[in-house]
């Protein structure tokens, strides 16, 4: 988006306003998510308690699929993971609870614990899960399908546990019957213990949504939610910033699970019974569903959704009887065409959008200029870093029958920086990615600063010092520019933190739009957010990839000023294609041709030599391979 | 001997049924990347198609699968038009709702149309006896049928100038535009297809499998389980993982029971796809 000279003046007020805004509103947050979630629960309980027992029961049933479905909003919406499989996990924990209730109940008089277990149970089982899934660098899509199968595979292995041997016990699973007269939810109290009535179990649950409402947006909300937005808006950069993706998913599926495992405990508390239907495709639809009318962004959505899809279908069962999959599958569809965004969300938005307009008045009005300190501006955020080193050792990688890379030896250990060239189809590319660990080799070492680290995976190699800016400005499109930083600051303490943001931001002209989001950049202020952001990591070794592509005359020149600016602490290697740029850098020049290091030495030396003037030519007759 | 060869039959049925009921989402799901979650709703149509053309028409069944293909064929034509169209270029999520949906809502419409079962049709061609077992004849001819049905959509794919065009308008589209490829002419045409063979494989079922609106439940696990752990070589690879999950699902089903080979379908491919993310042929020179 390009901005319009006549409106920056009235941008800039209300930045330094919303700064202030965001530490008021930093001070007020930590109070706000818990108020407003009391508040709510205690309307709906209020409301309640006025209903007829038969409407307290449904009221009840409610929260436990909203509580379900809150668990997909968070993994969907903060971690961009699309599981089917909530509702499984939902229903191990139904069964986690029937099984434990059964065996526990008799002699504690209590079932406060089989809810604990309901949620244990499923996070382990999130947790076997996941481990499949994200370790195994399963793709979205297969990961959707995944779920659906593990689905499919609780339905039918619970389905054929009919039969005395299947117990655990004194739990008889019961097969396709499923498990009845369990115990509802009671509590062990001093002189006997205490059955939930209808309207304590109500009152109970949603009391229960609440505390799990408040835990989970304070997690969305933390620095745990920042990072899973970062894995959810670009994993690639989350992971050459130094972050073990496959970890950071697992985690928040495990959360999930547990959250989803709660909620089933309290179905099976509710209905005193549990059986494979909870694993059906139905059920599983139902939670994406509800979540999808709701707003997958919005962990309270999550209960609107509940709300208004069973509202409809179930008043829709009144007028024609016995049509609840067409309708819910009409819901999904006209949803997703008419409502992307789900209903909280878009709701939401129309209020803010009101809101800033009146806003953005007060806030001109009210802005006072800042002071800005003068000696901000020191060296980059930082500090003084050795050069790194790093050596490439025969490294080969062909793609099934495709060689690209035939033995490449380079050492990369002298001058601060280094420059690779070499017509298309050298295998560039190739050979910055197996640097990057974004592609192992087939053959061959890596080392770097002395360890071998060609069979680590990227995130492993930004860690050991390994800074990668990638051709296409990299970036997170729905966080602001100060949580790039943020998150690019992996290991470091908190303490100095804004200072650390502010000093690497104002090195890159950025620092007046920390607080807009990314997407908003130009495209080249996107690339000097990117090159921030490897700042911060604090690389001993730099890899820079075609960094002036789309690049103008003028942003090159002050590109090549960056880099050698930079080299004076960093070890910096420049994948390029633009020859004047490359002369520019004044490095030494190591010109790859079909997979090999074709000639190696000064930029004079190389692009003087006959054969390679030949090869960029296209003349190949008179080239004889080295 | 002949025990060893009934089980041979047994598991290379398994594997063709398995090949026949995956190779319409291999077309849809595997080379156009539209994740249709729809495909066992198409399986399902075509069944009911095809049940329907013989006991109407006595047509015989291998014609009536025809009609089911067609019947899938028109379908397909209408949910690309309506539904898949205004979302290419959107999230790949938003197909997989919008064709959850659509399964949903077929399958309703089913239960309104045709009730929860299905009278069904007789399996033709009998039974022969090797040995002291019997086998049916039509689940022994479903193996040279799918071997010619994936001989005839290979050669469409790569021995056709539509075949051609076909891959590059899905891989590309912008590309094949570039190139005066009119892509979502074609990419219609490919959905289709996709469709048809879905129809075609209920309608070749049809005989040997309970025919009910919930069939498509049955099938869409086992379908997109099979093309992804085949990778991308959408249709050689999704021949090597009907081969292998077909194999290990029908030894577990022998031994144990139906459930468990289901099961133990699922387990093998989630464990495939654990150490070869990409599929099995994910290293294979061969696209297709």
């Amino acid at each position: 988006m390009t901005e319009l000279a006549g409106t920056r003046t009235g941008d800039d007020a209300v930045r330094i306003g919303s700064r202030n805004q965001r530490l008021q509103a930093l001070v007020n947050w930590r109070l706000a998510k818990p108020v407003s979630a009391v508040t709510v629960a205690t309307i709906a309980i209020l409301v309640g308690v006025n209903f007829s027992l038969a409407d307290q029961l449904k009221w009840t049933l409610w929260v436990s699929f909203g509580v379900v479905a809150m668990s997909l909003s968070f993994i969907w919406g903060k971690a961009g993971i699309f599981s089917f499989g909530q509702n499984a996990l939902f229903g191990i924990g139904a069964y986690g609870y029937a099984i434990l209730s059964l065996n526990l109940f008799p002699y504690t008089g209590e079932t406060l614990s089989a809810l604990i277990f309901a949620g244990v149970v499923a996070a382990a089982f999130a947790a076997a899960l996941g481990y499949f899934m994200f370790y195994g660098r399963v793709g979205d899509v297969y990961l959707s399908v995944l779920t659906l199968a593990v689905t499919l595979i609780l339905y039918t292995v619970f389905s054929s546990t009919a039969g005395p041997q299947y117990r655990i016990g004194e739990a008889t699973l019961g097969g396709f019957n499923g498990m009845p007269g369990l115990p509802t939810l009671t509590f062990w109290m001093p002189g006997g213990s205490a059955p939930l009535e209808i309207q304590g179990l109500m009152i109970f649950a949603i009391g229960l949504a609440a505390v799990l409402y408040v835990l989970t947006s304070y997690a969305a909300d933390s620095r745990f939610g920042e990072i899973l937005s970062g894995v959810r808006d670009n994993e690639t950069r989350m992971e050459l910033l130094g972050y073990d993706v496959r970890f950071w998913k697992w985690l928040a599926f495990v959360v999930g699970g547990a959250i989803a495992g709660i909620g089933g405990g309290l179905f099976a508390a509710w209905g005193t019974f549990t059986n494979p239907s909870v694993f059906s495709l139905t059920q599983a639809a139902m939670v994406i569903i509800w979540v999808m009318v709701g707003g997958r962004n919005s962990l309270f959505g999550a209960f609107v959704g509940v709300v208004i899809v069973q509202w409809v279908a179930d008043e829709a069962d009144k007028i024609v009887s016995e049509q609840t999959p067409l309708i819910l599958g009409l819901m999904l569809i006209l949803s997703l065409f008419l409502l992307p965004n789900g209903v909280v969300p878009t709701i939401l938005n129309w209020v803010k959008s009101w809101f800033s307009r009146t806003a953005e008045v007060s806030a001109v009005e009210s802005a006072s200029p800042q002071p800005v300190a003068a000696d901000a501006r020191a060296e980059t955020g930082a500090g003084p870093v050795r050069h790194g080193v790093i050596i490439a050792e025969n490294v080969a990688k062909s793609f099934g029958g495709l060689t690209v890379l035939r033995g490449v030896d380079l050492t990369f250990d002298e001058a601060p920086v280094y420059a690779i060239i070499g017509p298309n189809g050298a295998g560039k590319s190739t050979f910055f990615n197996v640097l990057t660990g974004r592609v192992s080799a087939t053959q061959g070492r890596i080392t770097l600063n002395g360890a071998d680290v060609g069979a680590m995976p990227a995130f492993e190699r930004a860690r050991l010092g390994l800074g990668i800016k990638l051709q296409i400005a990299s970036i997170f499109p729905s966080m602001t520019v100060r949580q790039h930083i943020d998150l690019a600051l992996r290991a470091r303490s908190l303490a100095n933190r804004e200072q650390l943001i502010e000093r690497t931001l104002r090195d890159v002209d950025l620092w007046d739009r920390a607080d807009d989001q990314a997407s908003d950049l130009a495209h080249g202020q996107q690339q000097w957010l990117e090159i921030a952001m490897v700042i911060a990591q604090r690389p001993s070794v730099i890899l820079l990839d075609e960094p002036t592509a789309g690049m103008s005359r003028q942003e090159k020149v002050r590109t090549a000023r960056l880099i050698e600016r930079l080299s004076a602490s960093h070890r910096i290697i420049v994948v390029e294609h633009d020859m004047a740029f490359v002369r520019s850098l004044e490095a030494p020049v190591a010109m790859l041709h079909e997979g090999r290091v074709f000639r190696n030495g000064s930029f004079e030396a190389v692009c003087g030599d006959e054969d390679v003037i030949n090869i960029y030519l296209g003349r190949r007759s008179n080239v004889v391979s080295a | 001997m002949d025990s060893l060869l009934v089980v041979l039959f047994s598991a290379a049925t398994s594997i063709a049924t398995l090949l026949i009921a995956s190779i319409g989402l291999a077309v849809i799901f595997g080379l156009m990347r539209i994740i249709n979650m729809a495909h066992g709703e198409f399986l399902m149509i075509g069944a009911f198609a095809t049940v329907m053309l013989v006991r109407a028409l006595g047509l015989p069944v291998l014609v009536a699968a025809a009609g089911g293909a067609l019947a899938a064929a028109l379908l397909g034509l209408i949910v690309e038009l309506v539904l898949i169209r205004p979302l290419y270029g959107r999230r790949l999520v938003d197909t997989l709702l919008v064709t959850f949906g659509l399964s949903l809502v077929l399958f309703q419409l089913a239960v309104n149309i045709f009730g929860t079962t299905s009278p069904g049709i007789s399996t033709p061609f009998g039974a022969v006896t090797i040995g002291e077992y019997s086998v049916s004849v039509y689940s022994l001819f479903l193996i040279p049928i799918a071997a010619l049905l994936m001989l005839v959509v290979y050669l469409v794919f790569t021995r056709t100038k539509y075949g051609l065009l076909a891959r590059a308008a899905a891989q590309n589209p912008e590309m094949a535009s570039a190139l005066g490829v009119d892509a979502r002419k074609i990419n219609k045409l490919t959905f289709m297809l996709g469709a048809a063979l879905a129809g075609l494989g209920g309608g070749l079922l049809a005989p040997i499998v309970a025919v009910s609106p919930g069939m498509g439940q049955s099938y869409i696990g086992q379908a997109f389980m099979t093309v992804i752990t085949g990778g991308q070589a959408f249709l050689l690879g999704t021949l090597a993982s009907a081969a292998a999950l077909g194999g290990v699902q029908n030894i577990v089903a022998q031994l144990v029971t139906t459930f468990w080979g289901l099961a133990a379908l699922f387990l093998t491919s989630i464990v495939i796809l654990r150490f070869m993310p990409e599929g099995l042929s994910a290293r294979w020179k061969r696209q297709l």
